[in-house]
């Protein structure tokens, strides 16, 4: 096989795997992705793989398309539904894939047409600009307004997005719909609520690693879920106090160290648009991920009764 | 000539790395849109938000130049009399506008 010199090398490195989670196998997927020669890619364009795992509802296939198709070519997408497949074969799997794309395979093609999401709509004669800076549509899609912001009391503007089900700091199956104003979440909504995941989800390695990866200790996250010790000094330090504060359940940070001292955690958690207001991004991310999954997916149902 | 010459191929060079450049740039438009976990926005992304430090600059501003004109007209002060003291008024007078501006902002509610 005449590989280039270049590919041999990024054969070396781990497989860049995005993973795509279903119902039932977030622990799995996480516990295959802290092994040794597998890196968990934190968007798809930092990835070469795709790995599916569970079978996605109908209404995930066209996210799950989204995201396939900003993996950057040559990509290539796994599927792992066969519950009884080991993480070793899926490991062997997922490495056949990435010495086949360093190898100058082809890959797999896009499953969206290759248009833009919205069509050009200028307000111009040749279809230009908008008025001023509010108001205008470029490309089909209309800027930020503004409306009254909630720490401040000053104009400023509000995006919205939908995020989820593939974000990889939320719970799998999530999607929220977020307005933000700057980094701070204005309105929080549950448009999905999370999959179902076995108890082994909430297990203490799976719920610190979580918030270890998430704070940047990718490698302490990984020796966590190994069974070792994270390798790290003060932890705990890096959540700062009082944030995310649960009735009963204490702060995010006394959340990580019982986590890390392998007491797990059953929460009440209040609903996620009262939870999730007025906190900045990257605070939010870090007390979804101090939470169980079983709890998050409670408290959307709660949502969803009331 | 020569420095017409080198400069010619510096451009050449430069029009060719770019070609090289924009060919591993072009992505599809699926991979254009911003990643939000297979979500969508709504509106774009470029939006004004509230640049915190930038009130804080002002006040820092507005403190240090005070200080900074208050040592030599200190020196000065004794020798001119009651003419340095009105200038300086009026120079206090409008920096506190920035400080009653940043004020208005709220600056000064430490968080």
């Amino acid at each position: 096989m005449g590989m280039s010199p270049l590919a041999r090398l990024a054969l070396r490195a781990p497989v860049p795997v995005f993973a795509a989670i279903g119902p039932g196998r977030q622990a799995d997927v996480e516990r295959l992705l802290a092994r040794r020669g597998l890196r968990r890619a934190l968007t798809p364009r930092d990835a070469a793989v795709l790995l599916l795992a569970g079978d996605l509802p109908p209404d995930a296939m066209e996210p799950l398309g989204r995201v396939h198709d900003q993996v950057p070519r040559p990509r290539r997408i796994l599927r792992w539904t066969d519950r009884t497949e080991t993480g070793d074969a899926v490991a062997d799997r997922l490495a056949t894939a990435w010495r086949g794309l360093c190898g100058g395979e082809d890959g797999d093609d896009d499953l969206q047409p290759d248009a833009p999401s919205n069509a050009w709509r200028g307000v111009g004669p040749h279809g230009q600009g908008g008025t001023g800076m509010m108001g205008g549509t470029p490309y089909g899609r209309p800027m930020a307004m503004t409306g009254l912001d909630i720490r401040d009391g000053l104009q400023l503007d509000r995006y919205t997005a939908r995020l989820g089900p593939f974000a990889p700091m939320l719970p799998p199956g999530l999607v929220l719909e977020l307005t933000l104003q700057g980094d701070v979440i204005c309105d929080a909504g549950v448009v999905c609520p999370p999959f179902a995941q076995p108890a082994d989800a909430d297990a203490p390695v799976l719920c610190s690693a979580r918030m270890l990866a998430l704070l940047g200790l990718e490698d302490a996250a990984r020796r966590v879920i190994r069974g070792g010790r994270p390798g790290a000094l003060w932890l705990r330090g890096a959540v700062p106090r009082g944030l995310g504060r649960i009735e009963g359940g204490g702060d995010a940070r006394e959340r990580l160290a019982g986590y890390l001292a392998g007491t797990p955690a059953a929460l009440a958690v209040p609903p996620l648009p009262e939870l999730l207001s007025g906190l900045e991004w990257a605070e939010a991310m870090l007390v979804l991920a101090s939470l169980p999954p079983s709890s998050i997916l409670r408290a959307t149902r709660l949502r969803e009764a009331a | 000539m020569q420095t017409f010459v080198i400069l010619a191929g510096w451009a050449l060079l430069a029009a060719l790395l770019a070609r090289q450049g924009m060919k591993a740039a072009a992505s599809s438009a699926p991979q254009a849109a911003p990643f939000l976990g297979g979500g969508t926005p709504d509106s774009h992304a470029w939006q004004r938000y509230h640049f915190r430090p930038y009130t804080m600059a002002l006040v820092f501003i507005a403190f240090e130049m005070e200080m900074m004109f208050m040592y030599p007209w200190a020196v000065v002060f004794v020798s001119e009399g009651l003419t340095a003291l009105a200038e300086m008024g009026m120079f206090l007078a409008i920096l506190s506008v920035g400080i009653l501006y940043g004020w208005r902002e709220g600056v000064f509610r430490w968080e």
